[in-house]
């Protein structure tokens, strides 16, 4: 009986989503009211059974559910559903924070002619996320691991009238691609070892094979390609042409952390020196993220490069075998950075508004803004929460899951984890530099270039869900006790209560981080090199790179076949017809002409011999005659 | 009359094509339905077959008649048959031909040139290729083959576009060269081979069956494995494989013999750049199967590598051109050379994944590259214009076109979820696995191939953010008001295909059922075979 609600539970989590989709393609698409609320209808179904079964199989015995998909001779391929407790809490939180998106959106996308693309999109978008977390195939994971991408990819160019929409949309899927192409190279490596695509089954195999941290590396690629790592990040900050809802829950919270929760759960495949190269990406990624948001002015893209950063450090725990740290600072970051980019989406949706028939401005511009504080208190107060948490700010979650992450570091004590440990205690400075100089110039100070603009809060369908994100960003969702972050997700974790100096350290080290920023930024706006901009200039380098290597190859195929191929093939018909022009010259003076000159001989044989025949009785006689004597003498003889 | 299924199938629309003969041709929607009745009466035997058709090993339906019979003294029997048989390889293609057939007699429906002559073509042509599928006697089968070269030269040469002559002459010499291959093999062969059944009488046969059987063989033919004649370096069996290999490429068609393809494609109209994109180039690959694998296995796993090899190239040259091209039709054309490639790869490979991967990928193929060409004709009924360059934002003025070339794109690019994606992981997972199960292939054939995933995907991608992305704007002739949605005709063509490339993505195991005995009775046949008779090359 339990077994089978639990499957059913499985089944209405994952597929209430995709009938979503389904439902919205069907429907007309001015039937906006319907469109809407069988969307959330079906969303608010999935989140529900979701927590369901987080609150009842938590640390259950969970038995996989077990399907056929095909088979090829004596290989089956299954797409088995597997959970164990991440898996239960990957669910709840996509679900979760789907819905909230789901009901923003409403407000955010209220006008707009192609809604029902985006809420279909939006529905399909989850199914395949939710798809992630729960298969037990490789293969299947892979299905879904590309379809999100296909979902990003139209809804960062969901505003197809804008040719940068396109534009970006192309790139991130790309890139992704270029990761998935990878990642397809590990798939094959793993079908050669394994010969199976269960997770159950790999993961149960301890013989370690030759090509193991090949396949390891090769399948870290599409990490690199999803979860936005260096050096193929730089997909994620053009992705902000989207609308911010689908950046808050796909370009922050669930997509793009889709990648370090595979890398978590194909840890065990992975071998030393793969994880040596995963933790070092992670650092770089870390690295530059952190300096690039600290330089930008667009509030998306000080988000976007803030989740490149934060993401970078995920992939550095996971590489410094950091598993559960890593998963709970993925949890954390899901809800303080989709509130942030969803307060950030109520301050641009106002300002848009308030701009209309003003004066024209870059609404996402943090130059332009100032002194919201008053005019947008429930924005001021929702940013203020998650961007604290995202700070590492004491009573927040994101200070546990950082506390988590350093405190493991520190018990691995070896020099590798020591340069990790300064590189992230860096990290951590700076991200409270940039999230407060955010704050500075949104919240405080005089209103600069929106002073005169009438601005007002958006609705409550808006407000409502960014102010329970924000309130989710407080430390009790992790653990009781704000200064111990081994609550209910890391009960396997050891806390030491003689580390305590190591948080009253980070303490310090935060509050004057806040310190520093309130002098730096307060006033002025922080001037920084054109380098750190454009983040080292990856992104024009990458371009370039494939850009010039493609285009030259494909102009070189075409070359080719215009003029090496298709000129032989013409010069081929042209020597045919050379040949036949020269058979025909032939047939006409030497065979025509033997032909013809044996006929002309015939007929000169016939004059000769119709000449013996005069008719004339002497020469008749004169050749009868001439016969005898020849034959006398040739009877003579 | 189950047994008589195929000789139905091949007929209705010969019989077809007798009645159009006989009606007058001003009666231009005579043909119309005349042609898509004998296509449905087609369907309905293609149901009977598939619904008696049991998954196994073994020929079903099996037609075997006398054909022709010649008495030669002494040089023995002539004998031809007129064979037909369906497997696990042939049903797949058939079912395929049944259907590309009922979209392009529909698409076909505003063609206004000549209509009787027009259907007149594409049912002899119908009967030609269902028949080539179907053949199991190599002289009935060449019959058919060559067959299928006239209808579709005039289908180009007399409906196409400004280039249309040049496109057919090029198609036409390129295709008899590679029947001319075929020809000299088939000769050579039908001077080797004995009927065994009727031994010790010498009775030569086109049975392609017997073929395989290396016992088959005369003592000292020249195509028999014991004989040790060289030609060059190789023997007389494996240049019958090469030059099988390339008549079939040709048809495939194979980088670098290749350039027919696009050309014929740009000029041809749309219900024939379907049916040649779907249905001939299968051809191609089904002759590699059924005839030079398995009749010369030694010389295919000699030249496997070679086969490989230019199953890469062609993926990655094709991929590259497609992006070179300005032609929304040049450009899908060209993908279909970089896909077919992965047929190349699939089988060179002789895993039971590569195999299964290579027919599954003409079968997806088929119905893409159909949904593809459907899709570019939709805008060149309209404007007559397919410079890619030539349109922007077309997403806001036709938003149900822009999902479904949404849906075919992706789908031709191998998203996960379309029958693309489980063709090419099979044929990636098998080339991979060749070296450690057969070392025939080398695995960094499978590792480059996967270029052409992120090409096809730059390829796509930028055309859609040319055309449909941006504020809707027009160069060239082509007039806004010419952009109307998609008519209910075009809706009826379109939505099966997407949901077929969807289903046959989602549920593959339909399609594998009848592939999976075929193929492995196929690697088993051609690698055990080909590995006793090695030493001999």
């Amino acid at each position: 009986m339990e077994k089978k609600l639990f499957d059913a539970l499985v089944f209405l989590t994952l597929l209430a989503p995709l009938v979503s989709f389904f439902t919205l393609c069907c429907l007309p698409r001015n039937y906006i009211k319907i469109i809407l609320s069988a969307s959330i209808f079906l969303m608010l179904i999935s989140t529900l059974s979701a927590l369901v079964l987080l609150f009842n199989f938590w640390n259950g015995a969970i038995i996989p559910i077990h399907l056929n998909w095909f088979s090829i001779g004596t290989n089956s391929f299954t797409a088995d559903l597997a959970l164990s407790n991440r898996s239960l809490v990957m669910l709840a939180l996509v679900a979760f924070i789907s819905l909230l998106v789901h009901v923003f959106s409403i407000g955010y996308m209220g006008g707009d002619r192609d809604l029902k693309r985006y809420f279909a999109m939006l529905g399909f978008f989850t199914f395949c996320m939710q798809g992630i977390v729960l298969s037990d195939n490789l293969l299947l994971l892979f299905m879904f691991w590309e379809l999100v991408g296909f979902s990003s990819y139209l809804l960062i160019g969901h505003r197809t009238i804008r040719p940068e929409a396109g534009r970006a949309a192309k790139k991130a899927f790309l890139l992704n691609r270029i990761g998935d192409a990878g990642f397809m190279v590990g798939l094959m490596m793993i079908w050669a070892i394994y010969e199976t695509f269960s997770l159950t089954q790999i993961l149960s195999t301890s013989t370690v094979h030759p090509w193991q941290t090949a396949a390891s590396l090769c399948i870290f690629c599409g990490v690199i390609g999803k979860s936005a790592q260096f050096p193929l990040f730089t997909w994620l900050p053009d992705a902000m042409e989207g609308p911010t809802p689908v950046s808050a829950l796909i370009h922050a919270a669930t997509m793009v952390a889709a990648g370090v929760y595979l890398l978590v759960r194909l840890f065990h495949i992975f071998t030393e020196d793969a994880l040596l190269v995963v933790a070092v990406t992670g650092m770089i990624t870390t690295l530059i993220g952190a300096m690039a948001a600290l330089s930008q002015h667009d509030i998306k893209k000080i988000l976007a490069y803030s989740t490149i950063s934060q993401l970078g450090l995920m992939v550095l725990a996971i590489g410094m075998g950091i598993l559960d740290a890593a998963l709970l600072h993925l949890f954390t970051h899901a809800f303080f950075k989709a509130c942030l980019f969803l307060s950030a989406g109520l301050v641009t949706h106002s300002l848009h508004k308030a701009q209309k028939g003003q004066q024209h401005f870059d609404v996402q511009d943090i130059r332009n803004m100032g002194g919201l504080r008053k005019k947008m208190p429930t924005a001021f107060i929702a940013f203020l929460l998650s961007g604290a948490s995202l700070a590492g700010i004491p009573f927040f979650s994101g200070f546990l899951s950082k506390e988590a992450i350093l405190i493991a570091l520190y018990m691995h004590n070896n020099i590798l984890s020591w340069l990790m440990l300064v590189v992230i205690v860096s990290v951590s400075f700076l991200t409270v530099l940039y999230t407060f100089r955010m704050i500075w110039f949104i919240f405080f100070g005089e209103g600069r270039v929106i002073k005169p603009l009438k601005i007002e809060e958006p609705s409550w369908i808006m407000r409502l869900p960014v102010l329970i994100l924000a309130f989710c960003s407080l430390w009790f969702l992790v653990s009781r006790n704000p200064f111990d972050f081994k609550g209910w997700m890391l009960t396997n974790e050891n806390h030491h209560s003689d580390l305590l100096w190591i948080t009253f350290i980070s303490i310090l080290w935060i509050v004057a981080a806040v310190l520093v920023s309130w002098y730096a930024f307060r006033k002025n706006p922080f001037k920084t090199h054109h380098i750190l901009r454009k983040s080292f200039y990856i992104d024009e380098g990458l371009t370039a790179f494939f850009g010039t290597v493609t285009r030259i190859s494909s102009r070189t195929t075409a070359f080719i076949d215009r003029s090496w191929i298709d000129k032989t093939i013409h010069g081929l018909v042209y020597a045919q017809v050379v040949v036949a022009h020269f058979t025909g010259w032939i047939d006409h003076v030497f065979v025509d002409g033997t032909v013809n000159g044996v006929a002309r001989l015939a007929g000169l044989g016939g004059k000769i011999t119709r000449s013996f025949q005069g008719g004339n009785i002497q020469l008749y006689i004169f050749w009868a005659l001439f016969a005898i004597i020849i034959f006398i003498i040739w009877t003579l003889n | 009359m189950q047994e008589y299924l195929l000789s139905l199938l091949i007929f209705t629309p010969l019989l077809a094509a007798v009645i159009a003969l006989f009606i007058p041709s001003t009666f231009i929607q005579a043909f119309r339905f005349l042609a898509m009745m004998a296509t449905l009466i087609q369907v309905v035997f293609i149901w009977q077959l598939v619904t008696a058709y049991e998954p196994s090993a073994s020929l079903q339906f099996v037609e075997q008649k006398s054909w022709i019979t010649l008495d030669l003294g002494a040089w023995g029997t002539l004998q031809a048959q007129y064979f037909l048989g369906i497997d696990g390889l042939n049903i797949t293609f058939v079912c395929l031909t049944v259907a590309i057939m009922i979209i392009a007699t529909i698409s076909s429906w505003r063609i206004t040139k000549n209509v009787k002559g027009y259907f007149i073509l594409v049912l002899i042509l119908n009967a030609a290729i269902v028949g080539t599928f179907s053949a199991l006697d190599f002289l009935l089968f060449y019959l058919f083959f060559e067959f299928m070269l006239l209808p579709m030269f005039f289908l180009i040469g007399i409906w196409g576009g400004p280039r249309r002559e040049y496109a057919s002459i090029k198609f036409f010499l390129y295709t008899l060269l590679g029947s001319i291959l075929i020809l000299i093999v088939l000769i050579g062969l039908y001077i080797s081979v004995l009927d065994p059944e009727h031994s010790p009488k010498v009775v030569h046969t086109f049975n392609m069956l017997h073929m395989t059987h290396p016992e088959n063989f005369i003592s000292g033919s020249i195509f028999d494995p014991e004989n040790p004649w060289m030609i060059g370096t190789i023997n007389a069996r494996a240049w019958a494989f090469l030059l099988l290999f390339i008549g079939f490429a040709i048809k495939l068609p194979m980088v670098p013999l290749h350039t027919w393809l696009p050309d014929a494609h740009v000029e041809a109209p749309t219900p024939v750049s379907v049916i040649l994109a779907a249905l001939l180039l299968k051809i191609g690959g089904y002759g590699l199967m059924r005839i030079a694998f398995p009749i010369f296995p030694e010389a295919a796993l000699t030249f496997s590598w070679l086969v490989g090899l230019l199953g890469v190239v062609s993926i990655i040259y094709g991929a590259l051109n497609a992006m070179a091209s300005k032609d929304l039709k040049r450009l899908i054309a060209y993908s279909s050379v970089s896909h077919m490639g992965f047929v190349l790869l699939g089988l060179a490979s002789l895993t039971t994944e590569g195999v299964t991967g290579a027919i599954y990928q003409m079968f997806s193929h088929g119905i893409i590259a159909a949904l593809l060409f459907l899709i570019a004709g939709v805008l060149s009924d309209r404007t007559h214009d397919r410079m890619i360059d030539h349109y922007s934002g077309l997403a806001t003025r036709m938003p149900s076109y822009f999902a479904i070339v949404l849906i075919g794109f992706f789908a031709s690019m191998g998203l996960p979820g379309f029958s693309g994606f489980i063709a090419e992981i099979l044929v990636f997972l098998g080339a991979f696995k060749s070296n450690t199960t057969n070392g025939l292939i080398h695995e960094s054939l499978a590792v480059i191939s996967t270029l052409g995933l992120i090409l096809g995907a730059g390829y796509y991608l930028w055309a859609i953010q040319r055309m449909f992305f941006g504020p809707l704007h027009l160069k060239g002739e082509a007039t806004i008001e010419q952009l109307v949605p998609l008519s209910y005709r075009e809706y009826l063509m379109l939505i099966p295909l997407c949901f077929a490339a969807f289903f046959f993505g989602i549920y593959p195991q339909m399609i594998l059922n009848w592939i999976n005995p075929f193929t492995e009775g196929f690697v088993n046949i051609v690698v055990e075979t080909g590995k006793r008779l090695t030493p001999n090359l």
